[in-house]
């Protein structure tokens, strides 16, 4: 259950705190996109290739991972009631750490040699240490009874196996310990990277925002309580194959988590399906889009498909679309909501604040959305069918990523612009700043 | 007098936006009536900053809460 406490005004973080990582967040992808422009099919060659490492990495930590610990720190006191222990400093210093450790591993990766390596692999666990130990204290102290809490904890306790596995294959590559079958770490790497954190947060998320959000009958019972449990026993189960030898039938425990993320997309597709606002915005047509690509990724794995195309549908298809869509309800919702206390706060109800849609327009979402989806065919083209097809594909990669950015930053210059106005406490007609409504 | 609000089939924010917008134009010593799917629990912390009073009913698969000026300093809901 939501806690209603948590939704107090005075409970959320200053605005500043998961704006940071919301705003430069799209940038990463963008270099992404950028890298594959400059390497073209060098880059799709296989998953091993110097270039492809730094993408994987620019998407899953400087764009996935950042986008999550930007709503996690807004989400916590609102979902959970639990406000994060010095938020402010504790967002400041993860967001620095994330954005300097992601471009040093990166450099690492394309040619810069181990020390730039490893200094990223350092600043990347100083971020997430940060970040685990606040994010984790607030969510030792909610209330336990909720499904979206325990499946948090999970997903945080994933984060924290994807950080361990990440640096041991760090040392390896920089000379400092042996691994056997280095491959197969690196898939238990990815594993609980995308299934694990980012998977299971997501499931976390969808819980709560899905009903909310798209005015859809709740998730049943059965899969609030053992959809994110199973997720992580599956990954706990190849993790143990993978350490005493046995990888090769780590797919046991893999094909167990993704059979519980399939159940959870039909679901939650099934769900929204049956919702009583039947409008189709951006966000929803993100939400459908990721789940295609989830279980298009899915039935390949379960077929020995192309491994590069399963990870461009999951790194991509979800990891870079569903974030987006959520962006598009989340940065105006705050905008607003931000703007709603002020005025609340200093009385100023001569004073009309702009509407979602005054901060985010649905058109130009949907636009978004287009060119999402061509990134999307194109990157899943150049990596079967068609390699000469890369180059573009990271073009409209680093366009879409690019439009993101702008339209975050758009909304983010619409609050500013209304935040001074109300703390100036002159009155300014509503027609002059642009407000009202647009449904 | 009383004013009817239905914004059953809305998205968060929306049903907020709807409520500000009818209260900031609802004429002195007039009521609002809004009907949700759910508990409008962020409205509770505004209308508690802005002076206003209410009284939230469950109504089978809806939400009823009524809304009145407080005529003062901000008030703890009725129920």
């Amino acid at each position: 259950m939501l806690n209603p406490a948590g939704l107090s005004l005075d409970q959320a973080p200053p605005i500043a705190v998961p704006f940071r990582f919301f705003l430069t967040a799209p940038l990463f992808a963008c270099a992404a996109g950028l890298i594959l422009v400059w390497e073209g099919d060098g880059a799709s060659v296989s998953r091993w290739t110097p270039p492809a490492l730094a993408v994987v990495h620019l998407v899953s930590l400087g764009f996935l991972t950042q986008v999550m610990c930007g709503a996690l720190f807004q989400m916590l006191p609102v979902l959970a009631g639990a406000p994060v222990p010095a938020a402010v400093a504790a967002g400041r210093w993860t967001h620095g750490l994330l954005l300097a450790g992601t471009v040093g591993l990166c450099v690492g990766f394309v040619g810069g040699g181990w020390l730039w390596l490893t200094g990223g692999a350092a600043l990347v666990t100083g971020s997430l240490a940060i970040f685990l130990g606040a994010i984790g204290r607030a969510l030792a102290q909610a209330a336990s009874g909720s499904q979206t809490v325990k499946a948090m904890r999970l997903s945080l306790a994933a984060l924290a196996v994807t950080l361990g596995l990440g640096l041991t294959l760090v040392a390896y590559l920089s000379g400092w310990v042996h691994l056997d079958r280095f491959p197969e770490w690196v898939d238990i790497h990815l594993a609980w990277g995308l299934l694990g954190w980012a998977g299971i947060l997501i499931m976390a998320v969808g819980y709560q925002v899905v009903p909310m959000f798209h005015v859809t009958p709740p998730y049943p019972r059965w899969m609030l309580v053992w959809s994110a449990p199973l997720a992580f026993l599956g990954l706990t189960v190849a993790l143990a194959l993978t350490g005493i030898g046995l990888g090769p039938y780590a797919a046991v425990g893999i094909g167990l988590s993704i059979l519980s993320f399939v159940a959870f997309g039909l679901m939650t597709l099934g769900t929204q399906l049956r919702r009583q606002r039947r409008r189709v915005d951006a966000t929803l047509l993100h939400w459908w889009i990721a789940i295609m690509a989830a279980l298009a990724a899915a039935v390949l794995w379960l077929v020995s498909g192309p491994s590069l195309v399963v990870g461009v549908l999951a790194l991509f298809g979800v990891g870079v679309g569903l974030p987006s869509g959520m962006l598009f309800k989340i940065v105006p919702f705050l905008c607003w909501f931000h703007l709603q206390s002020r005025q609340v706060a200093t009385q100023r109800f001569d004073y009309r604040i702009p509407t979602m849609h005054g901060f985010l327009a649905e058109r130009a979402a949907r636009f978004h959305v287009g060119v999402h989806v061509a990134a999307l065919g194109l990157l899943i083209s150049g990596a079967s069918i068609a390699p000469g097809m890369v180059r573009l594909a990271g073009l409209t990669l680093a366009i879409s990523s690019a439009l993101l950015a702008g339209l975050l930053a758009h909304a983010a210059m619409v609050y500013r612009r209304h935040a001074a106005v109300l703390s100036a406490g002159a009155s300014t007609p509503a027609s002059k700043i642009g407000g009202g409504t647009s449904w | 007098m009383e004013r009817l609000l239905d914004v059953r089939e809305l998205a968060p924010p929306e049903p907020l936006e709807r409520v500000l917008d009818a209260l900031a134009d609802l004429p002195v010593e007039h009521s609002l009536r809004v009907l949700l799917s759910r508990e409008p629990f962020p409205l509770y912390g505004f209308l508690d900053r802005m002076g206003y009073r209410w009284r939230t009913e469950r109504k089978e698969e809806r939400y009823e809460v009524l809304i009145r000026p407080g005529g003062g300093p901000p008030r703890s809901p009725e129920v």
